[in-house]
């Protein structure tokens, strides 16, 4: 005898991982006998989906087969629709259908293995479903679940007609599938899934199953009926949905809630709060992204302080004017860049002729070369010799035409630059002059910005003629840039870089590269995906995951991971990121030393500082290995070989420190590593690199931020000093007169990393937690300053005279590296 | 296994040389998971109690410090209502020389001397300041309710 079931989809657990990146949105279809289907809303992002939802069903009998099958909802437009597997229950190996019970609902709560369909998909996990006899005085009032009703009834307005178009659907294909297996019934509604609703509809009308049709159409219309008034988009039955939010139903006619704001969609209806939240967090990012934008090298920084000091200056033609030079500059070009015409008669074979906007620009028909420089406008370059005696000046008209598709240009303060149209950058240097800035002697002030400036000029950071297009989906950055950057050779990836985001108008003249530069940076150094991790040190220094190896397909991503921060140097772009010192120290091929433990791991470091400097023996039990867990399992590990049975003595320490530093700190990473530099490798040659050291490298890979001094100085402690201090006072005068570049570096001396928390300096972290920037009054007035990276310190002498705090400072932050140097 | 060997040691110590007034050994077959028992001191508000402590090895002991925490509720300026003790030897002052026995007892001191500039409870470490005779009255009260 038919009766009524119900059936209540509890959970899921440990449904098969199929993207490496993320999890499914699982939801599951529920069908008695093919042809009565349900489903559940979608669980977000995870392999152990929780619905709990209960349905109804009529007319079972005891052949009735109950088949739940979960799919993904982000892929069910896709070929398999995202197919996470099926169980099939017949109903009467569960429940005693005769049973005459009425009063004993007879509940059963049965969990099964999920299996594979035909197309032999991997599969995982199991469901738990709770299985009912509805009493039969009850089976014939409603044949669909509440859920349904309340959604359809959400559903309103121009919704409607898609809720019964969806519903009828939905029964349509099922009903195709008949009372077939499983596996047919999957590839059934594979096909059918998207046929449009007149299909779907005639088909029903040729079903056996127009009955239950008829219900499930009758039921969405009387939904519809309790509708008075028509809501608009932008609302529902509770109210106005919160800005820049908008209602909407997918084809199952569920509703969803679209966010404008972020882009996002959720199955929850939005609140203010949680809008509030959002805005929040969005606001933060907002904040990193101003901060990022304003990142520069010292070579690009153009309106900074550092102006002053710049190299090239600008003469006009009769040198009237004298280039400023100072005590450091040695090497000045006085160029004029005026566009003006002159007097008199053009050289022979000159042209001038006129552009559609009017700009006069000139044709040299000697060389069939053009340039808006009028060639009657004597120009000289000036090169002062590095004892700033000797003055070469010689004609640019020497120097030979300025490469094909460079241009020489000025800016509104009538400063040269050029311009050069093939790679469509722009520079202070002249392309012609490319060492002419090399011939000083290097004063350490503008050493990092020299040295930028060596390293852009080498042939192998030059950038190729033609285009290197890459384009992404803003929420699938990190999989579309592997796959974009993955397929591309190193020689496509040297061609401008033309970024273009799915969907999004814009073409790439640097802020789309910045952007998906800052963007990807925050997504593959997340350490949910386990490729990079949190150094112990504090929260926003990253080191490689040495547990990386449980995504199979790390070192790919390594590789991959490698290729960005080179592009992002190469194109001159940074990363939202930060490593620990020693990683950059790995990149230089440079050892790591105890002193790099600190920003690594500070217990470790102190306790085998403390080893150094103390006697060990009978107090450290030691051999010459070490002990590391892999996921829980107690590996030891020969520093040596048969290092564990080799016992640590006051006389062989040193040596075991520095293997068990080596270890900690780069053995445990290498494959990783070396993936890393494969990629990286690929577009910065190893040797070229290496001219900077590891702080230069954190700056070229970072850029160098924005600091707010005023900031800084207000959530700044003192320990021996008062605020009011002389010395406190010369302090920050020192770091106000400062550039950049200068105060960046006094950040990467006191906190190891040159990074600024986004909230500034008031979130500063130490190796324990919050540290504020600390100055200590320590040391002799003859002393340099020390610092302490783990507690963001400085210990700073009492100096007597500003000058002597200036130069012990500015010769701390620039020539010593590391903790402690004295 | 260094740290096997060394907590294997130390628990060999403990044995042979028990600290006055506190134990510890393992749980139960993870060596690295142990229990410890403190008195509450005679000359303290704790006096009379017996207060139990949960300790972790980490696997890189004693190059990193111990984890533990008080499993008993105990009123006190430097342990929180999680048990988590605010000591220095278990954080930034920690060497490898330390020991368990040692930490036990400078647990005890601390018991017996608050540190209430250093506070793990600004409430608690307030009334120490400024009402001793309540505070003490209220760590005896939870010493009878908790550790008895």
């Amino acid at each position: 005898m038919p009766c009524s079931i119900s059936v209540k989809l509890v959970a899921a657990e440990s449904l098969y991982k199929r993207d490496v990146f993320r999890s499914p949105d699982p939801f599951a279809v529920l069908t008695i006998d093919g042809y009565q289907t349900k489903s559940t809303t979608a669980a977000k992002k995870t392999l152990n989906p929780y619905w709990n939802e209960t349905f109804k069903f009529k007319d079972v009998n005891e052949n009735s087969i109950l088949t739940v099958q979960v799919f993904d909802q982000k892929k069910f437009k896709k070929k398999d629709q995202g197919f996470l597997g099926v169980i099939n229950i017949k109903i009467t190996d569960v429940l005693n259908l005769d049973s005459n019970d009425t009063y004993n609902s007879n509940e059963e709560t049965i969990t099964r293995d999920l299996k594979k369909s035909n197309d032999n998909m991997a599969v995982s996990g199991r469901l738990i479903v709770v299985l009912s006899k509805v009493p039969n005085s009850t089976s014939s009032a409603t044949t669909s679940n509440t859920r349904t009703t309340s959604r359809s009834s959400r559903a309103r307005s121009s919704a409607s007609n898609a809720t019964v178009g969806a519903t009828a659907n939905r029964t349509g294909s099922s009903a195709g599938g008949s009372a077939a297996t499983a596996a047919t019934n999957n590839s059934t509604t594979a096909a059918n899934g998207n046929n449009n609703i007149t299909t779907s509809t005639s088909r029903n009308t040729t079903t056996p199953a127009s009955a239950s049709n008829e219900a499930s159409n009758t039921e969405s219309n009387s939904a519809n009926n309790n509708t008075t008034h028509q809501l608009s988009s932008f609302e529902d039955q509770y109210g106005r949905l919160p800005p820049g939010w908008e209602r909407r139903t997918d084809n199952f006619g569920r509703t969803y809630y679209v966010d404008h704001n972020t882009r996002t969609t959720t199955w929850k209806r939005p609140t203010f709060d949680q809008t509030e939240n959002t805005a929040n967090s969005l606001q933060n990012t907002e904040l990193e992204r101003i901060q990022h934008r304003g990142r520069t090298l010292p070579e690009s920084s153009s309106a900074s302080a550092s102006n002053s000091n710049q190299d090239i200056t600008v003469n006009t033609n009769n040198n009237s004017q004298t280039p400023a030079i100072n005590g450091s500059a040695a090497a000045a070009l006085a160029a004029t860049g005026a566009t003006t015409s002159g007097l008199g008669e053009l050289p022979s074979g000159w042209e001038q002729r006129f552009t559609p906007e009017g700009r006069a620009y000139f044709v040299d028909h000697n060389t069939r070369t053009t340039t808006w420089v009028d060639p009657r406008r004597q120009q000289y370059i000036r090169t002062y010799g590095p004892t700033n005696t000797t003055i070469q000046q010689q004609p640019v008209s020497q120097l030979g035409p300025l490469p094909s598709g460079w241009e020489m240009r000025l800016t509104n303060t009538a400063r040269v630059y050029f311009v050069d149209h093939n790679t469509k950058t722009t520079t202070w240097d002249d392309p012609r002059l490319p060492s002419s800035l090399d011939q000083n002697v290097p004063q350490y002030k503008r050493d990092f910005r020299r040295k930028v400036i060596y390293f852009r000029s080498q042939p192998a950071l030059r950038i190729l003629p033609g285009q290197c297009h890459i384009k992404v989906r803003r929420k699938n950055i990190f999989e579309d840039a592997y796959q974009e950057i993955m397929r591309q050779t190193p020689e496509d990836l040297k061609k401008r870089l033309m970024i273009k985001f799915d969907g999004e108008e814009g073409l790439d003249y640097g802020g789309v590269s910045r952007e998906f530069f800052f963007l990807l940076s925050h997504e593959m150094f997340n350490p949910f995906y386990c490729l990079f991790e949190y150094s112990a040190h504090d929260n926003y220094t990253i080191q490689i995951n040495p547990n990386s190896a449980i995504n199979p397909e790390h070192l790919n991503y390594f590789k991959f991971i490698g290729r960005v921060v080179g592009l992002g140097v190469f194109h001159r772009r940074f990363l939202d990121a930060f490593f620990v010192g020693a990683l950059y120290k790995m990149i230089l091929r440079k050892k790591v030393i105890l002193q790099d433990m600190e920003g690594v791991d500070a217990e470790v470091h102190n306790s085998l500082k403390w080893m150094l400097e103390n006697d060990i023996e009978g107090i450290l039990d030691l051999t010459f290995s070490a002990d590391d867990e892999r996921f829980g399992e107690l590996v030891t590990i020969d520093l040596k070989p048969d290092g564990r049975n080799i016992e640590v003595t006051n006389e062989n320490k040193k040596e075991y420190i520095e293997l068990y530093t080596q270890w900690k700190i780069y053995d445990r990473v290498q494959e990783q590593f070396k993936a890393f530099m494969d990629g990286f490798n690929e577009l910065i040659p190893e040797d070229l690199v290496t001219v900077f050291d590891e702080r230069e490298l954190e700056l070229l890979i970072g850029g160098i931020a924005e600091i707010d001094v005023e900031d800084w100085k207000k959530h700044t402690d003192y320990r021996g000093y008062q605020e009011s201090d002389e010395v406190i006072q010369w302090f920050w005068k020192c770091i106000t007169e400062w550039d950049n570049e200068q105060r960046a570096r006094l950040l990467q001396f006191t906190t190891g990393t040159s990074r600024i928390p986004v909230n500034g300096f008031k979130d500063l972290q130490g190796s324990d937690g919050p540290r504020r920037f600390t100055i200590e009054k320590a040391g002799e007035s003859n002393q340099l300053p020390k610092s302490h990276t783990c507690f963001n310190r400085v210990d700073l002498p009492p100096y007597d005279v500003y000058d002597s705090l200036k130069q012990k400072l500015t010769l701390a932050v620039e020539e010593t590296i590391g903790f402690g140097q004295e | 296994m260094s740290s096997l060997k060394r907590i294997t040691k130390e628990l060999n110590d403990l044995g042979r040389d028990p600290p006055t007034s506190c134990s510890a050994g393992p749980v139960g077959d993870d060596i690295y998971h142990w229990q410890a028992s403190i008195m509450g001191p005679p000359d303290s508000p704790y006096a009379g109690g017996v207060f139990f402590l949960s300790i972790h090895f980490p696997t890189d002991y004693p190059f990193k410090p111990p984890k533990i925490s008080f499993t008993t509720k105990i009123y006190h300026p430097n342990i929180n209502a999680n048990g988590n003790i605010c000591l220095d030897i278990l954080k930034d002052q920690w060497s490898p020389a330390l020991t368990i026995s040692k930490v036990l007892l400078s647990i005890c001191s601390l018991l017996t001397d608050a540190n209430p500039d250093d506070p793990l409870v600004p409430e608690i470490a307030h009334l120490y300041k400024t009402d001793r005779p309540k505070y003490e009255a209220t760590a005896k009260e939870w010493t009878k309710k908790y550790a008895v």
